[in-house]
């Protein structure tokens, strides 16, 4: 009963939610806070404008970007080539990761096989894998397509086999009573079954591939928005850096928020939004 | 003198952005060393009773008092016993009853002395170092009680304490409870929706209506209890068994079925 | 033995065998693309002893180390208290929220270029590209740890009269240890892939300025060898933190 009676905004606990209208105006105060500082010490002129600009410089850097080529493109082909290397190399990540953690977590000899390998191979850092995804696949498509596997592939795996380990015995046992083979075992009971874990681990993945993909232009691509930031700083253009940043950031933003609304269909259909 | 006075208390609370009373026209004291109870239906507001006399939440107006002193906290001098024992997982039992102790800067021979004296009270002696995830349900909520005894507080408030025992544990749990009054009498506020548990421990039983929560009516046990001498009786089950236990029982069961909403069961 | 431990080993020792076969048995594999396991040996041996990349393997990791340490360090030592701020006072996270939600999408590995252009190549770019990294994980999981905390315990602390550091240290902090150390977990994480990474885009030590001097000389079993020792320093600094926390939470196992 006390459940429907809401805490007072007492000095006890200040976690108590605040009014929406106060949230309002104290976000608002930060965020014009920020932007005040940041351009205080822009127009200051204690920092050299190439190394800070205004936010005024880099929303008009911004737009100059994608009117103007930069490092032999604009701003959009930049973040098509990007997206399309991502796409490449997240896709590969699920649909090689999706089914091998199914099946590991079907199979216990398969399971008991992969397990170490995966364990030697956690440490190392995806982008550890630059110099032989340059060597093998050069610098277009192919070796950035390994580095993106390389962070997004994990979470695919350890997901669909948590999803697929934590399916209730019941359901099994049901399933075993009916005679399924293995095959329809694993695509019309574990798969639905881990649905929601397979999500949650193909939103992680698809941030850690993003990640991955820009570290990967950094160092060994010839186009791309990682490609457009390294070329900024060669001409010690802070602006088009923080443009860079700020087009990773929202191209970042927008596939979590996509991945997000997928998970919550999702939930919404199986009953648990 | 440590009373704890209800004036003129109401209570609202808002959803929806609507003001809903949850609470209206509460005016009772408890007495000093009383033990009285409240009971009532779910969403009656008596947990909101008890949290507004250890500080938690407030009234919308009125007042509450405690030893005379408007209660504008919370405060060792009310010492709450929550239904979710609300035990710190991260101490040792006799850090968490000594926890109080040491926010409060008594000194650690005093500090050790008065715990080791409440350990063995509530007899939990070679459980000391235990972490709380270790005990039972039972020993965890003797822990708690532990734990607000110990502070000597001038008012105890305990909020369905018992509520997340199994029934057995529940019976030996009362029975030590009942013991500890008379070793240890105190003034006792406490919450239940079970109707014998509140007959069984209280010296007086109110009984509250639905939403808005009012007082329906007050009933005195400790009347009936020393007409019929129910302290002869080591056993809640012997009590139990008493015409005038039944007959408070049913009267106090009829107050609350009066109460029944058709959504109940 | 367990049968799963059997055939961990089995399998690990077919992968061995395998490489073996590709490599040195059969030359499938040449040895620009990859090193047989011969070739590894002598690359490992020469780092060790001869050096490599203008120093031996122990200068390199101690570099490395040292700057996850320091850049880990600054990122926890301001993530924290700023995730207990946000996470216990609803109005500091009404303000700093926005802020924070704007930084937190750019992803740590895109700070590199732009520390670069702050601050050169040397130590200080890469402290900050590691705070960028280490200090998100460590800011989400103080507040969520925080804010997770059963209103019960808060009241019960407060009916104690704990208050002040005592209700900070005592009470807030470990309640929240479990989701600090998930986030202490990730930063430590984040904080070898962007050291890795900033060395491979510009350093004169480290694990990363090996791969990336390995990879200008084509030299593939010096690029296995920085591999390893990535995964091996990444792999020790976990568990060292593994430790820390088991010290921390023993009330958790006890």
């Amino acid at each position: 009963m006390s459940g429907s009676v809401p805490a007072p905004a007492t000095p006890m606990d200040a976690r108590a939610p605040l009014d929406p209208a106060t949230r309002w105006r104290l976000g608002l105060a930060g965020l014009v806070g920020f932007l005040a500082l940041w351009w205080a010490v822009a127009a200051s002129g204690l920092v050299p404008k190439a190394f800070m600009p205004s936010p005024v410089d880099v929303a008009r850097q911004f737009a100059r970007l994608l009117q103007e080529p930069f490092a032999g493109h604009t701003l959009q082909t930049h973040l098509l080539s990007s997206i399309g290397r991502y796409l490449m190399g997240f896709g590969l990540a699920v649909a090689v990761g999706l089914p091998l953690g199914l099946l590991m977590g079907w199979f216990r000899t398969l399971d008991a096989i992969v397990t170490p390998l995966f364990e030697g191979l956690r440490y190392v850092a995806p982008i550890a894998w630059v110099p032989f995804a340059a060597l093998w696949f050069g610098t277009g498509i192919g070796g950035p397509t390994l580095i993106i596997f390389a962070g997004a592939f994990p979470p695919c795996v350890i997901n669909a086999y948590r999803g697929a380990r934590q399916v209730e015995p019941y359901l099994i046992e049901a399933a075993r009573m009916l005679g399924l083979s293995n095959a329809r075992m694993i695509v019309q009971v574990l798969l639905p079954a881990a649905v929601p874990s397979i999500i949650a681990g193909v939103r992680v993945s698809a941030g850690l591939g993003w990640q991955s993909l820009v570290g990967a232009e950094l160092i060994v691509a010839s186009s791309g928005v990682g490609y457009l930031m390294v070329k900024g700083q060669a001409s010690i253009s802070t602006a088009i850096v923080m443009s860079g940043m700020v087009a990773i950031g929202v191209v970042g933003l927008l596939i979590d928020v996509g991945v997000r609304q997928i998970e919550s269909a999702v939930n919404r259909r199986r009953g648990k939004g | 003198m440590s009373d704890i006075v209800f004036t003129n208390v109401a209570r609202n609370f808002r959803r929806d952005g609507k003001e809903f009373p949850a609470l209206r026209d509460i005016n009772l004291s408890v007495r000093d060393k009383e033990f009285l109870a409240i009971v009532g239906p779910s969403g009656c507001g008596k947990t909101t009773c008890l949290r507004m006399a250890a500080g938690l939440e407030f009234p919308t107006s009125g007042t509450v008092a405690v030893g005379g002193v408007r209660v504008t906290r919370p405060g060792p001098d009310r010492a709450v016993v929550f239904q979710q024992f609300a035990l710190f997982p991260w101490k040792t039992v006799a850090e968490n009853i000594g926890f109080g102790l040491v926010a409060n800067g008594v000194a650690a021979a005093e500090r050790a002395r008065r715990v080791a004296d409440v350990l063995k009270l509530m007899n939990l002696a070679g459980y000391e170092s235990a972490f709380p995830h270790q005990l039972s349900g039972g020993m965890q909520q003797r822990v708690a009680i532990a734990r607000a005894y110990v502070l000597d507080p001038q008012v105890l408030l305990m909020d369905e304490p018992f509520g997340a025992l199994d029934a057995q544990t529940r019976v030996v749990m009362q029975e030590e409870l009942v013991r500890l009054a008379r070793v240890n009498p105190r003034t006792v506020l406490f919450i239940t929706h079970a109707v014998e548990e509140a007959v069984y421990l209280a010296d007086r039983v109110v009984v509250m209506s639905r939403r808005p929560g009012t007082i329906r009516e007050i009933i005195d046990v400790a009347s009936v209890r020393a007409a019929d001498s129910w302290d002869r009786f080591e056993k809640i089950e012997d009590v139990m068994d008493q015409a005038s236990f039944v007959h408070l029982r049913t009267h106090i069961w009829r107050l609350l079925r009066e109460q029944q909403a058709p959504d109940d069961h | 033995m367990s049968r799963r431990t059997v055939v961990g080993i089995a399998t690990l020792l077919a992968v061995a065998g395998l490489w073996y076969l590709l490599t040195a048995a059969t030359g499938w594999v040449g040895s620009a693309r990859f090193p047989n396991p011969a070739e590894f040996g002598t690359a490992v041996k020469q780092i060790v002893t001869g050096g490599y990349a203008g120093a031996r393997i122990h200068e390199h990791v101690l570099q490395s180390c040292k700057l996850v340490a320091m850049g880990f360090l600054v990122a926890v030592s301001v993530g924290l208290p700023l995730g207990l701020l946000m996470g216990w006072n609803r109005r500091a996270e009404a303000l700093i929220n926005p802020v924070f939600l704007i930084i937190r999408p750019i992803p740590p590995l895109a700070w590199i270029p732009l520390a670069i252009v702050w601050l050169g190549l040397g130590d200080g770019a890469k402290i900050m590209v590691i705070f960028f990294a280490a200090f998100v994980p460590s800011v989400i999981n103080t507040h969520a740890g925080i804010r997770n905390i059963e209103p019960f315990l808060i009241e019960a602390a407060r009916m104690l009269g704990v208050r002040g550091p005592r209700f900070v240290f005592g009470v807030l902090l470990p309640a929240a240890a479990p989701l600090i150390f998930t986030g202490l977990r990730l930063s430590l994480q984040a904080s070898w892939t962007t050291l890795v990474a900033a060395e491979l885009v510009g350093a004169l030590l480290g694990l990363g300025y090996v791969l990336n001097a390995a990879a200008q000389d084509i030299f593939p079993a010096m690029i296995l060898t920085g591999m390893v020792f990535v995964a091996l320093s990444g792999a020790a600094s976990t568990w060292l933190l593994g430790r820390l926390e088991q010290r921390v939470t023993r009330w958790r196992t006890a």
